[in-house]
């Protein structure tokens, strides 16, 4: 009854958002940076990659490069470093709730303009003729294959480095600056240009996953970057456990592959809304009851801090 | 004068609609991302009854008091059982309830969009500008509801409780202030102002379930420019962020309302992190 391709597609998304959960987890869940703006950097890299890669006789937009796929990718990576950079530099200098208020701020602002900088992102149409790697090689439905496979191997890429950082002295700087800042700083550690690093390294690695999630979509609108990204990523490194090294990885999977198998129940047209519904009802339910039960998530953080620290941390 | 006259209109809706954000996020120290879906499901619950022929005001009224007691129950059985666990659990429990009442609206009303069947009354001219009957209700039920509320906060005792409470919640709880009936108050009254800035909006416009998203950032870029804290300040600045907002139409395209919003968030946030309206620095913002 469900043909495989619908499990490639699913799981495909399942692998991208495991990505960006993992991203998120180095910042938030190692750097104690609550980012509520990732889909805003992620609408960056997207933009960049389809506005230089653009190759579309009918589009009016004023800038088109038309660059060749590998070097889009490059643009997205250096450009949302960039932003990233820009945001981070003053936006850091705030705190928690007010960090998360800012960065959820400028994710909006940059969804704003795509809307209304029509000239050169052509607005809500956007773009529907992306290119894609390996298209001209595998054709029909056999691509969406080869883009499960690009999507895990992205998930594999950032989870090395994601274990790298983790072995690392910057893994560990990162970890008790989130846990004592002062005492970091008394070893000389510091401690804003290491968030302003991470933050920009974060940029970068959203910017090179956003063309991968282009491939998936294959239009770019506006409508992609609405603030639900950001909050189904955090739900997932919520119920996967932040900090720790497989969590945001399984939680994400999970939660993705859970709320799109809603998909294959059948009905009727007239109760359509009642899907619709289900993916928020299931997404908030989780958010709460796991928060209550487990706030550590389902797979905490297990490491030289051990799980007392994580619990205290959250509180 | 005209874009004054809808930055009031705005600006006084906004200003009922945060002032209960920043009451919650005063007494109960969180951010309550879910108060936008609180104000659409406000907006939906008050256009059910209007639609099937209820007197605007009681469908209002009803609207404020289903949702107020909706606020009552989440305070109660989903927010306190977490309150030990910190603001970010909060925080994120809040973001949870926002995603499942915008869920639910979903699976209730649809996706389409919905319109109040009522009239404005005739327009009246003031100082160049025309404005409706029902638009001058509007701006006098807001301004009214807040500063009874900053009435009920410093002349009640159960104001002064409230306002114990929010300073110091141990010492107001040793001192016999029932500390849970006050938090029953505050969830109240800080859901049933959302649902009247909810049917206001919906009077104005149109109804739909991507509301509560659309307002969560301007209510939240309003109570930071007020500085969170006191409840004047907030009205003042989201009366201010209305004008803004509406006036700066005049020679910048509209489709830039919101960034100029958000824009000025980030400004303040960058440099007065404590608020416009505030004298006590912020101890968040380090």
């Amino acid at each position: 009854m469900t043909s495989p391709l619908f499990w490639v597609s699913v799981l495909t998304l399942a692998f991208i958002y495991a990505s960006v959960t993992m991203v998120l987890n180095v910042e938030a869940g190692w750097g104690g940076m609550w980012d509520l703006g990732v889909v805003g950097l992620m609408a960056v890299g997207a933009y960049t990659y389809g506005i230089t890669t653009a190759n579309d006789e009918g589009l009016t937009t004023k800038f088109q490069p038309g660059w060749p796929i590998w070097l889009g990718i490059l643009a997205a990576m250096a450009v949302t470093g960039i932003v990233a950079f820009l945001i981070g530099l003053p936006a850091l200098r705030l705190r928690r709730e007010y960090f998360l208020i800012t960065t959820f701020a400028f994710a909006e602002v940059f969804r704003q303009l795509a809307v209304i900088q029509a000239d050169i992102t052509n607005g809500t149409v956007g773009f529907n003729r992306l290119q894609r790697p390996f298209e001209s090689v595998v054709s029909g439905s056999n691509y969406n294959y080869v883009l499960l496979l690009i999507a895990v191997l992205v998930a594999a890429l950032v989870f090395a480095l994601t274990f790298a950082i983790s072995r690392s002295p910057y893994g560990r700087a990162l970890r008790s600056m989130r846990d004592n800042e002062a005492a970091v700083l008394s070893v000389g550690i510091g401690v804003s240009r290491l968030r302003l690093q991470t933050f920009v390294m974060a940029g970068v690695v959203l910017g090179g996953i956003a063309p991968v999630y282009l491939w998936w979509t294959r239009s770019l609108v506006p409508q992609l970057f609405i603030p639900d990204f950001t909050f189904v990523a955090w739900t997932a490194l919520v119920i996967g456990g932040m900090g720790s090294r497989v969590g945001p990885f399984l939680g994400a999977i999970f939660l993705i592959t859970f709320t799109e198998l809603v998909r294959l129940v059948d009905v009727p047209p007239e109760q359509i809304k009642l899907l619709i519904g289900f993916q928020p009802i299931a997404i908030g339910l989780l958010l709460i009851l796991v928060l209550r039960f487990r706030p550590e998530g389902l797979f905490p953080e297990r490491n030289a801090f051990g799980s007392r620290s994580r619990a205290a941390e959250i509180s | 004068m005209q874009n004054v006259i809808f930055g009031l209109i705005t600006g006084s809706i906004l200003a009922s609609a945060t002032v209960g954000f920043a009451l919650i996020r005063q007494t109960e120290n969180f951010l309550h991302i879910a108060h936008g879906q609180m104000l659409a499901l406000g907006a939906f619950v008050g256009f059910v009854f209007a639609d099937r022929g209820l007197n605007i005001f009681i469908s209002g009224l009803l609207a404020m008091l289903i949702l107020g007691a909706i606020g009552v129950a989440l305070g109660h059985f989903v927010f306190s059982p977490v309150a030990r666990d910190g603001a970010t659990v909060l925080l994120f429990t809040s973001i949870g309830v926002a995603f499942l009442l915008y869920g639910v609206m979903i699976a209730i009303f649809g996706t389409g969009v919905e319109i109040y069947p009522v009239s404005f009354g005739g327009s009246h001219e003031i100082l160049g500008a025309s404005i409706s009957t029902g638009e001058l209700l509007i701006i006098g039920l807001a301004t009214m509801s807040v500063i009874g509320l900053q009435m009920f906060l410093s002349l009640t005792r159960v104001g002064r409780w409230l306002r114990a409470s929010a300073s110091n919640p141990e010492l107001a709880a040793l001192r016999g202030v029932p500390v849970r009936m006050v938090s029953s108050v505050v969830w109240f009254i800080s859901s049933a102002l959302a649902a009247m800035a909810g049917v206001m909006l919906g009077v104005l416009g149109t109804v739909n379930t991507e509301l509560g998203w659309a307002n969560i950032l301007i209510i939240l870029a309003a109570a930071v420019l007020g500085g969170l804290g006191s409840i004047l300040g907030v009205m003042a600045s989201a009366v201010l962020l209305g004008v803004i907002m509406d006036v700066s139409a005049l020679w910048i395209p509209t489709s830039y309302r919101s960034i100029i919003a958000f824009g000025a968030l980030i400004l303040v946030l960058l440099i007065r992190p404590e608020g416009l309206f505030s004298v006590r620095r912020r101890a968040e913002s380090m």
